[in-house]
């Protein structure tokens, strides 16, 4: 009976969990789902990793190719993040171009990496004016159940940290690249920015790491980016207006998922022997 | 290319297999929860994701239904970060669309379509490693995927490589021995059956080669099959077993 | 306690000068310059100029059809060229925004299209955007829960706050955070931020841009009736 409620009448069926202060999964309000990481598990790619968080998962790969810069920026090497949000990972998604959401989702990332300088483009300078790396960052999401913002961000800062790129040289005098695939040197990643997502339902009440049953029937939603102490994004796009007090909680709890994601990556960094 | 011996005096090949032995095999069912059915299979350091969903009304242009069988919605699509160089589009290029209408044939092939008219089974699948053999890993993760989402089948499709290198048939080739430039034979079968549903050849081979290549084959599908057979047999027997425990109570 | 107080001309200048940085630049705005939409306006903001025009409630196309509410489409057309992915986010942005401003209950089975122009970007265009496509609404007579507002604030590298940046100040600063309000209880609606900050720049822009936003709130009010005493 409880699932025909649950199809029928969603926003009923929560109501009545979320007044005893449970949802449906058996996690509180303010409770994140399960996080399994697992970095370096793509051999072609330069760096990657998988992550699942309950059962949304996103796997990164970061390639690395050469380019010339551009002539007005000849120090900048180029970041390309892209998500993609094939039908695979659910049926809402159909075959054909990118659409609305995972466009929005690229730039997001995109924006995070400018915004916290986890990663200068600098810092892909190989010869100025003449030879730079491009980063193309590619994140599948394979399972859809919700906060996938948060999943591509965890992703996106293992890769990073995974990647080594061999050290390649550029011969003064005669212009020629030489690589060297016995020296391999890692990225320069600065900081680790932590995305905390969170939903309004019914107007009131805030919950932590959505599902995508849980997203589709929110009346609002706020992501924030930490890093270390400080905030790297505040993305609220409308939905329900929040009082002061109620974005102040969320930043507060935002802090402290940031330190304990933080953590584990470190932790399944340091159990990835290279 | 010299020193790089396809198959050694031995009869060992580059990655210290015998002619006749497969890569490892490991595989996963129902992966994933939004999918209807869904696989993970390793073949080596091929990995591949298939997820099945239907069968479901059309979407899309109602044009496509046919009223005698159900319609089969393949996309094959490979990672760009899967292979060696990276790859501009992970589907919609010619080889991916040629991989697309193999795979929607030979599942057209053994799915019973008669049994569901005016719908439509999509079947997804995404290379996240590329090591050689991306089409039999494809169609042997898709045949998982249908499995875990219960949808009639005349038989498993399993499918497998092989070659004739140094007057030798070898099974299930990597990458380096595809792109060495040697001949190459992909087959789909029904393993139960014995029946071919795909064949392919690539470059030149002597006719009086062929069949000892296939005979290869076929044997490398009768392995997988025991292979994939006893794990999805042992796992349909805890859970029938769980479930009569159950429902007794 | 004097009942009198002198107040110098000096300070009152450096009050008022002190006041300026801390300001909105001058706001302008031309209700319905267009005339087959239901609703336009063009909105100014210093130099920053946003058109907006609303067409609805109207048809739906089925696929695009919800049974308990009005659909909302937000088309955000940039100067020159296609729009890129940066400007659909900010499509997207104003879409939820104003999603939450219209009372979509109100018309189900409908369209209601606002269409934003980008006219000229020189700092604070999100803001300056969704306040133009709140006056169209207004112009349009769409029926709303509530007025939205939005103010701009940067944070340069010295940590100073700067109300409604022009653009070189934007581009300068550490972080550029913008901030939408409801008219009824002055609450956050939207919140968009650019560069790092603390949680005190945050809560400082916050409160400046809170008591900024008032200042948007009456010159509607005081549009909007300029515009109806005419028409009377």
């Amino acid at each position: 009976m409880a699932e025909e409620i649950r199809i029928v009448q969603p926003k009923e069926y929560y109501k009545r969990f979320l007044e005893k202060d449970v949802r449906p999964d058996n996690r509180e309000l303010a409770e994140f789902r399960p996080v399994v990481l697992n970095i370096g598990c793509v051999t072609t790619a330069e760096g990657s990793a998988l992550i699942k968080i309950g059962n949304t998962t996103v796997i990164c790969g970061v390639k690395a190719e050469l380019a010339k810069p551009d002539a007005d920026q000849p120090k900048d090497g180029f970041i390309v993040p892209n998500v993609e949000l094939p039908p695979l990972c659910s049926s809402n998604f159909r075959p054909g171009p990118p659409g609305e959401q995972a466009q929005v989702l690229s730039q997001t990332m995109a924006d995070v990496i400018a915004d916290s300088q986890c990663l200068l483009s600098e810092s892909l300078c190989i010869c100025p004016g003449k030879l730079v790396w491009v980063l193309h960052i590619d994140l599948v999401c394979l399972d859809y159940d919700g906060n996938v913002m948060d999943a591509c961000m965890v992703a996106l800062v293992s890769a990073l940290r995974n990647t080594v790129l061999p050290k390649v040289t550029v011969d003064e005098e005669t212009g020629d690249i030489q690589t060297d695939p016995t020296t391999r040197v890692p990225l320069q990643v600065t900081c680790c920015p932590v995305a905390t997502t969170f939903i309004v339902f019914d107007n009131k009440l805030l919950l932590v790491d959505p599902t995508r049953e849980e997203e589709s029937m929110a009346t609002g939603a706020v992501t924030i980016v930490t890093e270390g102490d400080n905030l790297c994004s505040i993305y609220k796009p409308g939905g329900t207006p929040l009082t002061e007090n109620q974005i102040d909680n969320c930043i507060e709890r935002a802090f402290t998922h940031g330190r304990e994601v933080c953590r584990l990556i470190e932790d399944t960094l340091l159990s990835v022997d290279r | 290319m010299a020193g790089m011996e396809l198959l050694s005096d031995q009869g060992y090949r580059l990655d210290g297999r015998k002619p006749n032995e497969l890569r490892r095999i490991l595989f996963k069912k129902g992966i994933f929860k939004q999918a209807d059915g869904s696989a993970y299979l390793e073949q080596g350091n091929t990995k591949v994701l298939a997820a099945v969903y239907g069968p479901h009304e059309i979407r899309g242009s109602k044009s496509r239904a046919r009223h005698d069988k159900v319609l089969i919605n393949c996309q094959y699509s490979m990672a760009t970060f899967s292979t060696q160089d990276r790859k501009r589009r992970p589907r919609g290029d010619r080889k991916s669309l040629e991989m697309t209408t193999h795979l929607k044939q030979t599942f057209d092939a053994v799915i019973l379509t008669e049994l569901y008219p005016k719908s439509q089974i999509d079947i997804y699948v995404e290379v996240l490693q590329s090591d050689g053999g991306n089409y039999c890993a494809s169609v042997n993760a898709a045949t998982l995927a249908l499995i875990d989402a219960g949808i009639p089948m005349k038989d498993y499709v399993i499918a497998c490589s092989g070659s004739y290198i140094k007057d030798t048939p070898v099974v299930d080739i990597n990458n380096l021995e595809e792109s060495s430039g040697g001949n190459e034979v992909i087959m789909a079968v029904l393993p139960r059956c014995e029946q071919i549903v795909f064949l392919e050849m690539n470059s030149r081979l002597h006719e009086d080669h062929l069949s000892p290549v296939m005979d290869q084959i076929m044997a490398g599908c009768r392995d997988i099959f025991a292979v994939l057979n006893q794990k999805v047999q042992e796992e349909l027997c805890q859970k029938a077993a769980l479930d009569k425990l159950v429902d007794s109570g | 306690m004097a009942a009198f107080t002198v107040v110098k001309k000096e300070d009152l200048e450096a009050q008022q000068k002190e006041e300026s940085v801390q300001s909105l630049r001058c706001i302008t705005s031309e209700l319905g310059p267009l005339t087959q939409p239901d609703g336009s306006a063009v909105f100014t903001q210093g130099d920053t100029t946003a058109l907006a025009a609303v067409y609805g409630p109207a048809d739906v196309k089925i696929s695009k059809e919800l049974i308990d509410r009005a659909t909302v489409e937000v088309i955000y057309k940039p100067k020159v060229g296609l729009p890129r992915p940066v400007d659909r986010k900010l499509e997207r942005i104003i879409k939820n925004t104003l999603e939450a401003a219209i009372m979509a209950l109100n018309h189900p089975r409908s369209l209601i299209s606002i269409v934003i122009q980008e006219t000229e970007s020189l700092g604070a265009n999100l803001a300056c955007c969704v306040n133009a496509a709140c006056m169209a609404l207004l112009d349009a007579a769409v029926s709303m829960n509530f007025m939205v507002a939005a103010v701009s604030a940067a944070v340069t590298d010295k940590g100073e706050i700067i109300l409604d940046p022009v653009s070189r100040v934007e581009d300068e600063a550490r972080a550029v955070l913008t901030f939408v309000f409801d008219s009824v209880d002055k609450n956050i609606v939207t919140v968009i931020t650019s560069g790092q900050f603390s949680q005190d720049e945050y809560k400082k822009c916050l409160y400046l841009t809170k008591q900024a936003c008032d200042n948007v709130f009456s010159f509607y009010k005081d549009s909007l009736s300029k515009k109806l005493l005419k028409s009377a």
